[in-house]
């Protein structure tokens, strides 16, 4: 629906129709997200993760033009800002074909958005009332299953520089509209059996095994540092 | 004076063309060598270990998303690369497992170019601060441009 959505967004802008110059807010948890901890991409304990849903909130999102560019050195952005609002409570299981989820859209002027911020904050509502990050799922190795649910109760203000990946994003044009979007790199909380076992991202990733006793656990984000534009740094600071 | 106009463009083997045989002389090579402005930048982690041929991406000024040029770092994380004459706002992205960063540099006409990178932030932790990329040079750069010129033979089986 999300992909039809879209697709119905950008015909409409091509022909310069009611959905010109807007700009629309995406969140991914990656193919992580959408396909689990498989291998060889098992945690870095060697667990492997089936998730259910993985219900995030996000709140006070804002797109910004920054010129010079923000470069997520720091908590402030300077520039011209466009308010997506909040919060959205999205489940980064349900995604489109791309791993994402739309959050919102919003009349944007024309420019290039290569800056945003955002906050990870405990849902007011809804099944993840008082978390801000809540997991559900399956966990698997050698032959034992494990039913979980992560939650964390802490907030996190995020602020990014420019959206990195396979394309440039955030360029809204006459008669095109834009995207930006909200990552969640959920291989920085479990870690990867496939990476170097003594490199940051494992140093630092809490894995799975302190939760494989099953049922609800809770965690701290701590610095792990899970908030990301694409492949794209933010700064963040707990709130 | 343009970042090319210390071409110095010295042919050095188009004389040779006439000393070689006939039948080599089907696919003539020519060296061109000239000197021209290049952009070299350094990519590393916050460690100091060096982005080893991580991927690099690089937008014209006046075609922001359209790529411009694709390429890897060295052994050193170093990649150079030669702009052309379009004054504006490069952008070049570094990418490797998953993480990325970005630098911009500010071309224009006779001056000298201002780049925008991050060296990460104070008191984040390792992903914040995994990657930096550094105009770490511009300036002349000695090149040798190969032309090759595929002359049509009568016996193209030769």
């Amino acid at each position: 629906m999300h992909r039809l959505f879209l697709l119905a967004t950008l015909l409409g802008g091509v022909s310069g129709g009611a959905h010109a110059d807007r700009l629309t807010l995406f969140a991914s948890g990656e193919d992580l997200a959408t396909q689990g901890f498989a291998a060889p991409r098992l945690t870095r304990d060697g667990w492997a993760l089936e998730f259910t849903r993985i219900l995030a909130t996000f709140d006070q999102v804002t797109a910004w033009q920054t010129d010079p560019p923000f470069m997520a050195d720091g908590p402030d952005i300077t520039g011209r800002p466009v308010s997506f609002g909040g919060p959205f409570t999205a489940d980064l299981v349900d995604a489109d074909d791309t791993d994402l989820v739309e959050l919102a859209t919003v009349d944007a002027p024309k420019g290039h958005y290569n800056a945003l911020s955002w906050a990870l904050v405990p849902a007011t509502g809804g099944d993840a009332e008082g978390f801000s990050l809540m997991f559900e799922g399956v966990a698997r190795r050698d032959g034992e299953e494990v039913e979980f649910t992560l939650m964390t109760t802490d907030g996190v203000m995020h602020a990014c520089g420019e959206f990195v990946g396979d394309t440039r994003k955030g360029f809204v044009a006459e008669g095109k509209p834009g995207a930006v979007e909200i990552t969640l790199h959920l291989d920085h909380l479990f870690g990867r059996a496939d990476r170097d076992s003594g490199g940051g991202m494992n140093m630092e990733a809490l894995g799975f095994d302190a939760f494989a006793t099953g049922g609800a656990h809770e965690f701290a984000l701590g610095r792990l540092h899970i908030g990301h534009v694409g492949e794209g740094h933010c700064h963040d600071a707990p709130l | 004076m343009t970042r090319r106009s210390s071409v110095f463009a010295a042919l050095l083997l188009a004389a040779g063309v006439v000393a070689i045989p006939e039948a080599a002389r089907a696919h003539a090579a020519l060296i061109e060598a000239e000197t021209v402005q290049a952009i070299r930048l350094h990519a590393q982690y916050d460690t100091g270990e060096p982005m080893v041929e991580a991927q690099v991406i690089i937008y014209a000024a006046d075609s922001p998303t359209r790529v411009w040029g694709l390429g890897l770092t060295d052994a050193a994380g170093v990649y150079t690369f030669v702009p052309d004459d379009t004054e504006g706002r490069w952008t070049i992205q570094v990418r490797q497992a998953g993480h990325g960063a970005t630098a911009h540099v500010e071309l224009a006409q006779d001056a000298v170019p201002v780049l925008t990178a991050s060296a990460g932030a104070a008191g984040q932790g390792w992903p914040q601060r995994a990657l930096m990329v550094a105009l770490v040079a511009w300036g002349a750069l000695g090149t040798a441009l190969f032309v090759l010129r595929n002359r049509k033979r009568d016996n193209a089986s030769a």
